[in-house]
């Protein structure tokens, strides 16, 4: 299941959708806006997350597949928010199941790393000094995903 | 023919908008729109001069400047993606 939302999600409910006796490992990512400090006197008061939508749900549903293929998953569950998010906020939530703890583990990690840099979504800080900030895209993420790449093809 | 530009990110920003709808009289590859693009308004140099940007057509990256364009089609330029 994939999901791109502008509303809050309950965790617990998203849990009871893969729930099943048939599984016994869940992993789960939750990424929240966080207050860093990009510079002298910027804080961060929220972000803003700017999506191309059709395109998001194509590359989601590629990496979804990879996982489910690669990993021995029931299921891979991805919701990402979209539009402006306050502090301490949930932005994403990644879940896997499977009968055995290694896979959900792998597979939840490679669907972050990958999120984070093959989906048509960007970050934008609003500071509290009313500008919007552009979030650049890491290296240390770029770095991650080729691992990942190594380990998938 | 028409075709549709759609701009995300510092794109977005610093053209102000988020979207063109083109006409073009005759059959243009994506080398021959960049070009077009770029007398129009000088802005679009800087965005093609960063190697970081993707382009996407009709939602599949396009990686080929020769690539022809169709009426209907839909062209999006990507910063590098921030999600998660």
């Amino acid at each position: 299941m994939i999901k791109i939302i502008n509303e809050s999600f309950d965790l617990e409910n998203e849990f009871k959708r893969l729930n099943s006796s048939e599984n016994g490992a869940y992993s789960f990512f939750l990424g929240t806006v966080r207050s860093e400090i990009r510079s002298l006197n910027k804080n961060i008061k929220g972000i803003f997350l700017e999506c191309y939508e059709e395109l998001a749900y194509t590359q989601l549903d590629k990496i979804r597949n990879i996982a489910l293929k690669k990993w021995k998953l029931s299921e891979c569950l991805i919701i990402h928010r979209i539009g402006k998010l306050n502090l301490g906020e949930k932005i994403v939530l990644i879940i896997t199941s499977s009968s055995h703890r290694t896979d959900s583990i792998e597979a939840c990690e490679f669907v972050i790393d990958s999120l984070k840099i093959d989906v048509a979504f960007w970050k934008f800080h609003l500071l509290d000094n009313g500008e919007k900030e552009i979030v650049p895209q890491k290296k240390k993420d770029k770095e991650k995903i080729l691992k990942w790449r190594e380990i998938i093809n | 023919m028409n075709i549709t530009l759609k701009y995300f990110s510092w794109i977005r920003v610093k053209l102000k908008k988020s979207h063109d709808f083109i006409e073009l009289n005759q059959t243009t590859s994506f080398k021959k729109l960049k070009s077009n693009l770029i007398s129009k308004d000088p802005i679009f140099q800087e965005i093609f001069s960063d190697k970081s940007v993707k382009y996407f057509l009709n939602l599949n990256e396009l990686e080929d400047e020769n690539k022809i364009l169709n009426n209907g089609d839909v062209l999006a330029f990507l910063p590098p993606v921030t999600g998660g």
